[in-house]
Parts: C-alpha cells; sequence; structure tokens
C-alpha cells in the first residue's frame, strides 16, 4: 500500500486544519463546563481566569438543568424548529406547484416571491414586529381596528345590527407577549424561508417527466391523483432536502427572538447560552454541550429518517 | 370495438400547421402502422387521437362516436410510450394496477387482473419491483402491461420499440404482434422503421409532412407504389431511381427498381458498370455498382454470397416487369 502514502501526506494538512478546527473549540467547550469560570466575581475573584483548580465536575450541567428556563428553551427550539419545517414545507410544495404553470407576469412573481430570502435576518425580525405585527401601529393594530370600526356600523342596522350587537369587540394580539412570541417567530421566519423551499421544489418540478403526466392522464388520474401520485414522491428528495438545511439552520435561530422580545417567554438553546455568557462561562459552556447533543438527536433522527429517501 | 374515423382534422401550433386536412379510417381489431421519416407528425396524429392533443379543427370518432371533446381517460385507448413513462415511485405491480385503481376498482379485482397480466407477459418475478431495476425490455413489458389491464378498445403505440437492442426489438415485436392475434383488438402504432411497419401491420399508413401519401398493406406498398415517396420509403435496401434516357425509353419521367429485382448476369445485361462497395450479410450480398452510364450508382441485391470484389465489371439485368414507372409530379404510372 505504499502507492498511497503520498496522497495521505498530501491530505494532511486539510485533515489536521479540520481536526483543529473542531476539536480545539469542542474541547476548550468541555473544559470550561466542567469548571467554575465567570467573567466577573468581586467575591471570589479566583474564578474569572479558567483553571483547573476551580474544578466543579458536574456542577454547572446540575445548575442548568435546575434553572427554569432550559426546560423552556429546549421545548422552543423544538417547537419552533418543527414548526418552521413544516409550514416552510406546506406552503412551499402549495406555492411551487402553482407558479410551476405558465401565467403571464411569471417572471416578475417569481423574482418577488423568492426576495423574501435576501433580507437579512435581524431587519425581516424589526420589519415584522414593528410595521406588521404591532397592536397599534402595525398592520394587525389597523385590520384589526378597522373590523371593529365596520362591525360597529353594522350594529346599527335596523334588522341585522341585533345580531351584530351579539359580536364580542376583536382585541389585537401582543406579539411580544410571553405566550405569543414564539409564534412571531415562527411567522417571521417561515416568511423568510419559504422562498427557499419555493426555490428548490420548483427547480425540482421542472425536472418532472411530462410524459408520466400524459400517461397518468390516459390512465385515468385527476389533477389531484397526479399531484399525490407523481408530484409528491417526486418532490420527496427536495423536501427532504429542504428539512435538514433547514433544521440545521433554524435550532441557532438568535437574533429573531433577541428583537422580537429579549427572550421574554421565548428562549430557545441559543438564546440561553447567550444569555449566560454574560457572566457564567461555565453554565454557557455546559448549555453549550446539551446544544450539541440536541443538535446530535435531531441530526441522527434526520438521517435515519431522511437519509433512505436520499439514498433511493 | 375499435374503429377509429379521423374526419378532416388538422393541427397547428401557433402560426405553422403540422397535419393539413386529413382522413383516415382504422377499422376494428387492424393493426395500423404510421410510418413516415422524422418529425412527420406522426407522434403528434397519435397524441390527439389519445386526446393528448387539442384538434385545430375536424372530429374523431370511435365506433360512431365522436370523441373530439371527450377527455382522454373517457377514450377507453391505452397509449404505450416511448420512454416507458413508467412511475418511478410505484413498484410494478403498482404501475400496472395503477388505471385500475384510479377505476375504483376493488383491491381483489386489481391485484387479480394484475397478476394476469403480468403471467402473460412474464414479468411475475418482478412484481415487487420499482422500474429503476429492471432492464429496458422488462420496463416495455411493464408499460404493456399498464395498457392490457385497462382491456381498452384500442392500442396506442409511440415507436414502444426504439429504446431497446436491435435483438430484443425483433423479439419485442414479435410479441406485440402476438398479442395483437391473441386480443384481436385495434392497435395503432407508430414508428419510422419500416422494418417494423412491414413485419407487423395490417394497414401502413405513409405520412410526409403530416400528409397521407399512402395507405394500404404492407404488399401494396412494396408492389404498388403510389408515388416516389412510398417507392424510395418502403423496402430496404431503398428502391434505384433514374431519369432521363433510361427512363424516356419506358415511357415515364422517372424509373425506380428494387435491388432485389436486378439479376447479375455473365455478360449481355442492360446497365454495365463496375462494383464499388460489396456488403457481404450472408444471406444476400448488396452490390454498389458505378459507371453504369446511369447519373446514380445502382445498388443490387444478389442472394447468397457473391465472390465479386471491388473494381471487378459487373453486367446487370432488371427485370423489366417489376419496373416502376413515375410522371414528372412523381406519381405511378400504370
Ligand atoms: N408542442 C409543439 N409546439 C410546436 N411544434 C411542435 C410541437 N410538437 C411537435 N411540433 C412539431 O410538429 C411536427 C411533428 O412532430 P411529431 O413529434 O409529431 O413528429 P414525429 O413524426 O413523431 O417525429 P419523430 O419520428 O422524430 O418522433 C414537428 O415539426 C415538430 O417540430
Ligand atoms: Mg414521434
Amino acid at each position: 500500500m505504499s502507492d498511497r502514502r503520498l496522497p495521505r501526506l498530501l491530505q494532511t494538512p486539510a485533515v489536521l486544519l479540520l481536526l483543529v478546527w473542531m476539536l480545539v473549540p469542542l474541547s476548550m467547550t468541555l473544559f470550561f463546563s466542567f469548571i467554575r469560570y465567570v467573567l466577573n466575581n468581586t467575591i471570589r475573584p479566583e474564578w474569572t481566569t479558567p483553571s483547573l483548580s476551580n474544578w466543579r465536575g458536574f456542577g454547572n450541567y446540575e445548575f442548568v438543568l435546575n434553572s427554569k428556563d432550559f426546560v423552556l428553551a429546549i421545548q422552543n427550539s423544538l417547537l419552533i424548529v418543527c414548526s418552521i419545517l413544516f409550514l416552510t414545507v406546506i406552503f412551499g410544495v402549495l406555492i411551487a406547484v402553482l407558479i410551476n404553470k405558465s401565467f403571464p407576469g411569471q417572471g416578475i412573481v417569481r423574482v418577488l416571491l423568492i426576495s423574501p430570502f435576501f433580507v437579512m435576518p435581524a431587519v425581516n425580525a424589526v420589519l415584522w414586529i414593528n410595521m406588521i405585527l404591532d397592536p397599534v401601529l402595525g398592520l394587525q393594530g389597523i385590520a384589526v381596528a378597522g373590523i371593529n370600526g365596520i362591525v360597529d356600523n353594522l350594529q346599527t342596522m335596523p334588522v341585522l345590527g341585533g345580531f351584530f350587537s351579539l359580536w364580542p369587540d376583536f382585541a389585537p394580539i401582543s406579539f411580544r407577549a410571553t405566550q405569543t412570541s414564539a409564534y412571531a417567530v415562527i411567522m417571521m421566519v417561515t416568511w423568510q424561508w419559504t422562498p427557499f423551499a419555493v426555490l428548490i421544489f420548483m427547480t425540482s418540478l421542472q425536472s418532472e417527466d411530462q410524459q408520466q403526466k400524459e400517461a397518468a392522464i390516459l390512465d385515468g388520474a385527476g389533477l389531484w391523483s397526479q399531484f399525490r401520485f407523481l408530484t409528491l414522491p417526486h418532490l420527496g428528495r427536495p423536501i427532504a432536502i429542504v428539512v435538514m438545511i433547514q433544521a440545521i439552520f433554524h435550532l441557532s435561530l438568535y437574533a429573531e427572538i433577541e428583537i422580537v422580545s429579549r427572550g421574554n417567554g421565548n428562549k430557545n438553546l441559543p438564546y440561553l447560552i447567550g444569555e449566560f455568557a454574560n457572566n457564567n462561562i461555565g453554565a454557557a459552556s455546559a448549555t453549550g454541550i446539551f446544544a450539541v447533543i440536541l443538535a446530535n438527536i435531531v441530526a441522527i433522527f434526520l438521517l435515519r429518517m431522511i437519509g433512505k429517501t436520499l439514498m433511493e | 370495438m375499435g374503429r377509429i374515423v379521423l374526419d378532416n382534422v388538422t393541427k397547428s401550433f401557433g402560426e405553422t400547421q403540422v397535419i393539413p386536412p386529413l382522413n383516415l379510417t382504422i377499422e376494428d381489431g387492424e393493426f395500423a402502422v404510421f410510418v413516415g421519416p422524422s418529425g412527420c407528425g406522426k407522434s403528434t396524429l397519435l397524441r390527439m387521437i389519445a386526446g393528448l392533443e387539442d384538434l385545430t379543427s375536424g372530429n374523431i370518432a370511435i365506433d360512431d362516436k365522436v370523441v373530439t371533446e371527450v377527455p382522454p381517460s373517457k377514450r377507453g385507448l391505452a397509449m404505450v410510450f416511448q420512454s416507458y413513462a413508467l412511475y418511478p415511485h410505484m413498484t410494478v405491480r403498482k404501475n400496472i394496477g395503477f388505471p385500475l385503481r384510479m377505476e375504483k376498482m376493488s383491491q381483489a379485482e386489481i391485484d387479480k387482473r394484475v397478476e394476469t397480466a403480468a403471467k402473460s407477459l412474464n414479468l411475475t418475478d418482478y412484481l415487487d419491483r420499482k422500474p429503476g431495476q429492471l432492464s429496458g425490455g422488462q420496463r416495455q413489458r411493464v408499460a404493456i402491461g399498464r395498457a392490457i389491464v385497462r382491456d381498452p378498445s384500442a392500442f396506442l403505440f409511440d415507436e414502444p420499440l426504439s429504446n431497446l437492442d436491435a435483438a430484443l426489438r425483433v423479439g419485442m415485436r414479435l410479441e406485440i404482434s402476438e398479442m395483437h392475434e391473441r386480443m384481436q383488438t385495434t392497435m395503432i402504432y407508430v414508428t419510422h422503421d419500416q422494418v417494423e411497419a412491414m413485419t407487423m401491420a395490417d394497414k401502413i399508413v405513409v405520412l410526409q409532412a403530416g400528409v397521407i401519401e399512402q395507405v394500404g398493406t404492407p404488399l401494396d406498398l412494396y408492389n404498388k407504389p403510389q408515388n416516389l415517396f412510398v417507392a424510395g420509403f418502403i423496402g430496404s435496401p431503398r428502391m434505384n431511381f433514374t431519369e432521363g434516357e433510361e427512363a424516356r425509353k419506358r415511357g415515364a419521367h422517372t424509373i425506380g427498381i428494387r435491388p432485389e429485382h436486378i439479376d447479375v448476369v455473365a455478360s449481355g445485361g442492360v446497365w454495365n458498370g463496375k462494383v464499388g462497395v460489396a456488403e457481404h450479410l450472408g444471406s444476400d450480398t448488396f452490390l454498389h455498382v458505378h459507371d453504369t452510364g446511369l447519373a446514380e450508382t445502382i445498388t443490387v441485391r444478389a442472394p447468397g454470397e457473391v465472390t465479386m470484389k471491388y473494381g471487378d465489371r459487373i453486367s446487370l439485368a432488371p427485370r423489366e416487369d417489376l419496373i416502376h414507372r413515375f410522371d414528372a409530379q412523381g406519381l405511378r404510372i400504370g
């Protein structure tokens, strides 16, 4: 196998670089997660330097597990990622199938549809929370006020007024509140990432075999059956790709959460790490290790589920 | 059940008319073959019959019922595509059963019909495979199976064998012919391979640029081609044509003689020339003869093995009664 030696030798720098790249941060995180390490402490100044003498064992992990935000963060991470995946795939498929037919103005519509993807996440969040979802000044506030105005007018009508006076006044929803801020994040990220799904599904639809469609038409398949038995299976692989890429991206959402509610009632793991990292590096590192574990669980789960589709 | 009548049908794509007004009747149980050069509109015509392509004008009737406005699935026709058009995500069983499933037939009935079709096509061992795991010939059979289970009043084939290798093509050709003999269902078969046309057809329809040049049995077309195009298109190797003196002597503008109707004689033939390339097929030898005094090279089909080689002198005697004569418009005389 001596002929293998040269290629191996030539690969070594790249492999070493990759190892250093991954292993150094990971081992540093591991190390920090087992010691007491804070940025600022006037009573115990020795904790402000990372050193083995500050060994805490699993103390940081215990601290994180017992903090009330941790379970919320895990739940929220999963809720946000799963909802966004579900919504973007559904909207993506629907829109892609719709605009795949040729119609006048197709080019413009496609460009417009893709454009949300080019908005920066922070800008996207600011726009949504202030201009669309704001209960007073946003589109939501205006729309709710408008509907209430119409209902008020209808109540003064002679006959049907009695019926409309039974209607309650609609109250706008505040999306910065504890219970709702996660939904605001889901909405804005779905809006931003649906174009990505549309783009990928559209390319795939264009490679769909037209003769198969014609054969199906002759076989008596209606539009729904064609979609169900031909288009949807054809989209299996792109759906898998969209799910995989988005799962990786959305596990690390940060800007949207910061802007919508500063983590009020709505934290995910990266946000929690950020909060700990304001002072307690040890706890932040322990949370980071939890995040790595969660990401790996999700990855294994996805690969199991999706790998099969991709390998076909 | 399956008499198809095309009544003055035309088809235009935008400004270009691909099919000028065309009339054709295909009788019940007939095996009709559309042949013609590439781009002459064979597929378009077939797709119009299937309902996949709208007519620009005219009418199509199946069993005396006008179906011009009837959707494809309600015409009772089954089509086999050149690319097979199998559903890649379904097993062979599901593929064959798909049309029945769309008819909302009971699962037991579907299974029974699929088994029967699979048995008649030697597909029983492959029922649980996906199309991607089959050879070209097997895929073709699945496509045919999917057509058979519907029990259609006519089958439409669009160059179904052109993706297969030569040996397989001969085998499938026989299978389709046998299938026709057994079922006695109308079949319309599109091909640009005139050997397929000659061997399979009850009736050949020769098309050129959307126009029917001639309709007839294979031997009609071989023995009495109505014009130069049909004469040149049917028969292999191609018929020899010549104009000028030789034609005028026989009272025609152009004469044609098939390679197999020219005898090689020791001496005293009508045309004397030199052998060019000799193609040895074993059963026959095709000789390409130059310098006969005619403008064109003459192809001769000599039976068996011929020992002639490049540059040998040769004397040719055409069988006068088998010479085809055509007028200045290219139409047959006599
Ligand atoms: N959708 C279309 N739009 C415009 N022109 C078309 C369309 N489909 C076919 N044509 C034209 O119609 C003519 C006939 O096409 P068709 O596919 O019927 O030919 P064909 O006889 O089947 O040829 P081949 O043997 O190569 O399959 C061609 O000149 C082709 O360019
Ligand atoms: Mg064709």
